[in-house]
């Protein structure tokens, strides 16, 4: 048997489009194997399309894609056998108990899938209510029963889109709990989301999509350090402080803020020494200097500033 | 949730057989909205017309003749075969072929790998599975009380009976697929329903009496289903004079072309 690639989806030049609309922009998308990935985006960026296509829901209109070595849709059945998906809200018959949706969704998987309809219920907290019908569960219980039907397939990979919609905020907790257990058995998560805090807390590797394409992909702290630090400082008149940290090298942006000044320092200069240098000549300027806090851009400030909604240039 | 620490175990697996069509069983005969009707249609029907037609016999016995006998046989499976029964089936098959759509699970479904050719030939005996044995039940019901309510008519021979029975299958079965593939076609059960009772009833009716269209009106679907059944119809001249053989192709036709479009349209279809 072949040995299993590093990758567990490997796209190259994927792309969909409904009309003149691309809905997904040539994307080479690479998911490590045992990873939980982060694939993260404003509204209507092309997440759920991505998905789409990667599980076969819809063709792809241009490019190559292979899921867990195989590749795609040539060996759909085979490929997509040991995946698990959420795909939007989950759809249930409602006028079944939760057993039976599952019993369902087994029938259309592998016969050992009916075997484990108990287990997951136990799992994502559901088995005192598996025999009420669907039409009487809440949002949380539809999504929790939900993710129970993506691990009746014994997942390698786990592709969630906005899993934690309708969760309540201990649901949410024990989500991340089962999240961490599953990477921890070896599986791998794929986690569609345009809620940055979900993602971090969640994922160590993203690709942050925008308008169909990737624009920043690899680990969570490579693209929440990004290429830069920054330093906020207080001080007193930061119009003259504003002069006096002119010409240093080591700043990429300066930028005057009410109660004094935001820096954004080069990649490869130390954010410490910048900070004791700028400290140095602000006092030599005779600035009184009331804060220096160095800091790194957050995941937050980094997706807003690659997707180019910072500053509402959307 | 819990996280255990092994989060999939795998058990002693069964290993039951016609998964899938046993899940479209299950989804069907759980819907109240599709199981109720269907009853109403087949064995309600025929209930309420044997007792209809007995109550006038009871009533005034030198006017109304018994509510068994042969011809009362006829008048039943005119009713199971090309009025309620056909309805009935169509209800089942719209039902089948749009319910895994309209709840949203047809994505979820397509997701797992499973070929969409199967998932869309699973329903033909997943709903059969629940249409049969209601007609068989109403079919039944109106064999007994043909016999017990028979009073001094004569009865069907068994060859009659047994003949009547597969009729009545039959037409059901015809009717279920054509129901299946249009639903899935349409991708809407009010939709499919509305187009097949307004063919099934009045377009239909009224096509057939339009002469000029000659020969072509055998393509139509009631008089293919009516020239198989083994009791006279009630009014001979109501039937366009068709060979078996001809009867059976158009039937061949309309199954083929709507379970085809229904397979193409399940298999193309952005889920």
């Amino acid at each position: 048997m072949a040995s299993k690639s590093e990758y567990v989806i490997e796209t190259e030049g994927l792309k969909k489009s409904f009309g003149d609309q691309v809905a997904v922009d040539g994307v080479d998308l690479r998911v490590p194997r045992g990873s939980a990935f982060g694939y993260l985006g404003p509204n209507g960026a092309g997440k759920t399309t991505l998905i789409r296509v990667l599980l076969g829901l819809t063709q792809p209109s241009a490019g190559t894609m292979r899921v867990l070595d195989r590749p795609m849709p040539k060996e759909r059945s085979r490929a997509l056998a040991r995946v698990g998906a959420i795909v939007e809200e989950p759809g249930f018959h409602r006028h079944l108990s939760g057993r039976e949706n599952l019993s369902v969704a087994a029938a259309a998987r592998e016969p050992e899938a009916h075997t484990r309809i108990d287990k997951v219920l136990e799992q994502v907290g559901l088995a005192d209510r598996a025999d009420d019908r669907v039409s009487t569960y809440s949002q949380g219980m539809r999504q929790r029963l939900g993710i129970a039907r993506c691990l009746l397939s014994d997942p390698e990979l786990l592709i969630l889109d906005e899993p934690t919609n309708g969760l309540d905020p201990g649901g949410i907790q024990e989500f991340r709990a089962l999240v961490r257990s599953w990477i921890a058995e070896g599986r791998t998560l794929i986690l569609s989301s345009h809620l940055l805090d979900e993602v971090e807390k969640i994922c160590d590797y993203v690709a942050i999509v925008d308008r169909g394409k990737i624009v920043a992909q690899g680990t969570l702290s490579e693209l929440s350090t990004g290429d830069d630090g920054a330093i906020t400082i207080g001080c007193d008149e930061p119009h003259k402080a504003l002069a006096a940290v002119d010409g240093n090298g080591s700043l990429r942006e300066v930028e005057e803020t009410a109660g004094g000044l935001r820096v954004l320092v080069k990649p490869d200069a130390s954010l410490e020494k910048v900070a004791a240098e700028l400290n140095t000549r602000l006092v030599g300027a005779g600035i009184a200097v009331h804060r220096l806090e160095p800091s790194r851009v957050s995941l937050e400030h980094r997706f807003l500033e690659i997707t180019r909604r910072l500053g509402g240039d959307s | 949730m819990s996280t255990l620490e092994s989060s999939v175990q795998v058990s002693h697996p069964r290993r039951p057989i016609f998964r899938l069509e046993r899940a479209e069983l299950l989804k069907l005969r759980k819907s109240r909205g599709v199981w109720i009707p269907t009853a109403l249609l087949t064995i309600g029907a025929i209930a309420i017309m044997y007792t209809a037609v007995e109550l006038f016999h009871v009533y005034n016995s030198s006017k109304y003749g018994p509510a068994g006998g042969t011809v009362n046989l006829g008048h039943a499976l005119l009713l199971m075969g090309q009025v309620a029964g056909m309805i009935a089936a169509a209800l089942v098959g719209a039902a089948a072929g749009t319910q895994d759509l309209s709840s949203g699970v047809f994505r979820d479904l397509v997701s797992t790998g499973r070929s969409r050719a199967r998932l869309f030939l699973a329903r033909i005996p997943g709903g059969l599975a629940l249409l049969l044995p209601m007609m068989a039940i109403a079919y039944a019901l109106a064999a007994v009380l043909c016999v017990v309510l028979a009073g001094g008519l004569p009865t069907p021979s068994v060859t009659l009976f047994i003949k009547a029975g597969l009729y009545v299958l039959f037409s059901g079965a015809v009717v279920y697929v054509i129901a299946l593939g249009l639903g899935a076609l349409i991708g809407s059960r009010a939709a499919t329903i509305s187009v097949l009772i307004a063919y099934l009833l009045p377009v239909q009716a009224i096509l057939r009496n339009i002469s000029v269209l000659g020969r072509a009106r055998d393509g139509l679907l009631s008089p293919a289903v009516e020239r198989l059944s083994p009791l006279s119809p009630p009014d001979p001249h109501d039937v366009l004079s068709m060979s078996l053989a001809t009867s059976l192709i158009v039937l061949a036709f309309w199954v083929a072309i709507f379970c085809g479009l229904g397979l193409w349209r399940t298999q193309k279809r952005d889920a």
